[in-house]
């Protein structure tokens, strides 16, 4: 009897203590600002349960005609610690560099982020995440490796390749790729193309570069750049591509079948919402479940469960979503909204636990390299898109042999401008490369007037 | 004498004025906020050093150096800068000159008593179409249109055996302009068109009866009548068009992006280029923008002469009879 009355008395005590101290404590209020739900929901439906002293006020702005990045250089330009500023913000990969070299974004380990923790993530996520310096300014609660994906069938038909290391053989290095590239148009009397486009190639290739496009300052045209002219020029002259463009038509055409397109060069993301939604004539209809878009593919000729992944002739990535800490603000924060930050940006870049989870409930592939190696021993995700290939392993290498400090601040902008002057009018042979190299550095002068071009 | 009751003199009148100025206001503070403000801004941007946009609201005033680029020939944006404004011209003039010329004769032609066309409401709907539909749509449209390697026009060539292989239309030159100019003259025709039958249809109608009765041709009553009358009409759809040529946007920046190599690359897109893209070279886009608008106002003020003062105003010396 005693021993009961103690126990109750003690729950009591404790829920007493509990109650108390929610009560007591203040709500610790947060602005989080994002350019797409995706972070919102997350943190809605599985953090905020679990975290009754946060008020979280979200804000979002497409990045449509660059309106989120309007805002927050026009918010953080006028008053970086005014009540509207965010304290957490997130980035995409178009812009994450150019935020991570200024001062806008703080130092991740001001929250109390540790060298430890850090070295969870992987290895290209935190670089792109890092400034020059070297100093951890964003975390990616993805990371989008890319990988090659190839049509199993069409392998066999005209390489006689049964298995997916055969063909990462053939396409081992660009050289390889070219040569398998002849070897298809021969084998198939030029029915079946190697890539749809050139312009395919580059997301991949420009990670095979030694430096990025702008190094102390200065542009550098690494030689790699000028192999890919080559090659790029070979693909297109000997009729080996569809000479398609991403995105385009024709690009789709190739992925239910419709024209016999060997490789596809996709990130993570590719996978589920680019390449899986067009297997078939009308599988990007919405609501569509994985059986509804097995049978739609069955009937209508499509590819479901045709497609293998290799790690092709580079590995590289493609995409993300970093989130960063407003630096002025870091002054403001006591030590309680400090951890709180620290734990919300853990919880989704690097909390082995939560992202086991969150990679079951939603197949994406998550950013700390911890997490994907306790999927990966659980036994992976066989996927019968891929004919039960697993995904999670062949994008594990990839992601921890990509490159990350390849990229720089305006990325953007060069590589739209080296695909224009040079890429385009060299392999169609409008150009000479001197000529198509002297344009090009005109154009960068002129569009970057903050950095030497010689 | 008697004098009328100070009461009927001092009659209180109803002033509607204010009401006037009530109604106009919301124009002209959205106008002060949004036009004027931000004009006066570029030009004060056009003067400073602000590239990127931590210098847009804290930025120092440098003079006139961006200026001295853009009119400088060993800059690195002079030729880019003369070169979009050359491209503009000629996408401008391809569009134009067939735009007004088609517009004039459909116009003659609608107004015309002799002809007395049929369906007249079918036809000038269906020219006036292409003009509601917003630019970029269309821009998508002949882009789907002009796809390669597979699109519906280099099917269709390869078809009917035109051609043996798919063109390759963006890649070239002329196409490029072509289709651009194409474009605009067919999105504009039917609105130059509606504002010239409005102009045609303000002449004093004594006037082409007098010609009729006095044995003029439709060549002739087209030549010496409405032509003249209707020089205020052509002076603003001249200047009106020389505004939105100069300023053309949207169907280069959906369909080309200014290549190949630059040629169909706008001044606006240039202004664009500088300004949004790159390191966001604000000062330099504000002083392009600012010589534009400078050519535009000397363009426009041309027009005007060249129209106005080649014989003595016999718009207003006919008109008085009315």
């Amino acid at each position: 009897m005693k021993k009961v009355l103690a126990m109750v008395l003690a729950a009591m005590m404790l829920l007493g203590c509990v109650s108390f101290a929610s009560a007591e404590g203040e709500k610790i209020k947060l602005n989080v600002w994002s350019f797409t739900n995706e972070l919102q929901g997350m943190i809605e439906k599985y953090y905020l349960p679990d975290h009754p002293e946060l008020e979280i006020d979200f804000q979002i702005y497409p990045t449509d005609g660059n309106a989120y990045t309007t805002k927050v250089d026009t918010t953080f330009g006028a008053d970086a610690t005014s009540a509207d500023a965010p304290d957490i913000f997130t980035l995409e990969a178009a812009f994450v560099k150019h935020y991570v070299e200024s001062d806008f974004t703080g130092d991740l380990k001001e929250v109390g982020f540790t060298d430890e923790e850090l070295s969870e993530a992987f290895p290209v996520m935190a670089q792109i995440g890092q400034n020059a310096a070297g100093v951890q300014k964003g975390l990616s609660w993805q990371s989008t490796p890319g990988v090659l994906m190839y049509r199993a069938s069409l392998a066999e038909k005209y390489l006689g390749i049964t298995s997916p290391e055969e063909f990462q053989a053939k396409v081992a290095d660009w050289d390889a790729f070219l040569e398998t590239a002849h070897e298809l148009k021969d084998a198939s009397n030029g029915k079946c193309f190697m890539v749809v486009g050139s312009g395919d190639i580059w997301n991949a290739y420009q990670y095979q570069r030694s430096q990025g496009w702008v190094v102390d300052g200065k542009l550098v045209i690494d030689d790699e750049l000028l192999d890919f002219e080559e090659l790029c020029k070979e693909l297109e002259q000997d009729d080996l591509t569809e000479k398609g463009g991403a995105w385009s038509e024709i690009w789709f055409a190739g992925m239910r079948g419709a024209d016999e397109v060997l490789c596809y060069f996709l990130p993570t993301w590719g996978l589920h919402y680019t390449l899986k939604p067009h297997c078939a004539e009308g599988a990007d209809a919405a609501g569509l479940t994985e059986e509804d878009i097995k049978a739609l593919s069955d009937k209508t000729g499509g590819t479901y469960g045709d497609w293998r992944l290799v790690d092709g002739p580079v590995a590289y990535s493609w995409g993300g979503t970093w989130m960063a800490i407003n630096a002025a603000k870091i002054a403001t924060w006591d030590d309680a909204t400090k951890a709180a930050i620290h734990d919300l940006i853990y919880n989704f870049s690097l909390n082995e636990d939560w992202l086991v989870q969150y990679a079951q409930d939603s197949g994406d592939f998550v950013g700390s390299a911890k997490a994907v190696e306790t999927i990966l021993n659980n036994g992976g995700t066989p996927n019968p898109f891929l004919g039960g290939q697993d995904h999670y392993a062949i994008f594990a290498s990839a992601a921890a042999l990509a490159n990350g400090s390849l990229m720089s601040e305006y990325d953007d902008t060069i590589n739209g401008l080296w695909n224009d002057y040079v890429t385009t009018p060299y392999t169609k042979g409008e150009v000479e490369l001197d000529e198509a190299l002297a344009n090009f550095k005109t154009a960068v002068a002129a569009a970057i007037t903050t950095i030497t071009v010689e | 004498m008697q004098t009328q009751p100070a009461v009927k003199t001092k009659h209180k009148s109803v002033s509607y004025s204010k009401y006037g100025y009530i109604f106009v206001a919301p124009f002209f503070i959205t106008f002060l906020i949004f036009q004027l403000y931000p004009i006066f801004f570029t030009f004060r941007t056009s003067l400073t050093d602000a590239v990127g946009w931590e210098k847009v609201l804290n930025n120092s005033i440098i003079g006139f150096d961006n200026f001295k680029q853009l009119f400088d020939p060993n800059s690195l944006v002079y030729g880019k800068f003369w070169g979009a404004l050359g491209n503009t011209m000629i996408i401008w003039f391809f569009n134009f000159v067939p735009q007004l010329g088609l517009a004039l004769i459909l116009a003659s032609w609608f107004t015309d008593s002799r002809l007395r066309l049929k369906a007249q409401g079918f036809f000038k709907v269906t020219i006036f179409m292409p003009n509601i539909i917003t630019a970029a749509t269309i821009g998508m449209l002949f882009m789907s249109f002009f796809a390669y390697p597979v699109g519906p026009v280099n099917t269709f060539i390869q078809t009917v055996g035109i051609a043996n292989a798919p063109i390759e239309y963006f890649r070239s030159v002329e196409w490029s302009r072509g289709l651009i100019s194409f474009i605009q003259w067919w999105m504009w025709c039917g609105n130059t068109m509606i504002i010239m039958i409005a102009g045609i249809s303000g002449i004093n109608p004594s006037l082409f009866e007098a010609a009729l009765v006095d044995g003029c041709s439709s060549r002739q009553t087209f030549w010496k009548i409405t032509l003249p009358l209707i020089k205020p009409i052509l002076v603003y759809n001249l200047t009106t068009s020389l505004v939105g040529g100069l300023t053309m946007f949207d169907i280069p920046h959906m369909m080309t992006q200014g290549n190949p190599n630059e040629t169909t690359n706008t001044v606006a897109r240039f202004i664009y280029t500088q300004g949004f893209t790159g390191s966001r070279n604000f000062n330099m886009a504000s002083a392009a923008s600012v010589v534009l608008f400078g050519i535009i106002i000397v363009g426009s003020l041309i027009i005007r002469y060249v129209l106005n003062d080649h014989d003595p105003k016999p718009g207003k010396a006919l008109k008085g009879g009315k």
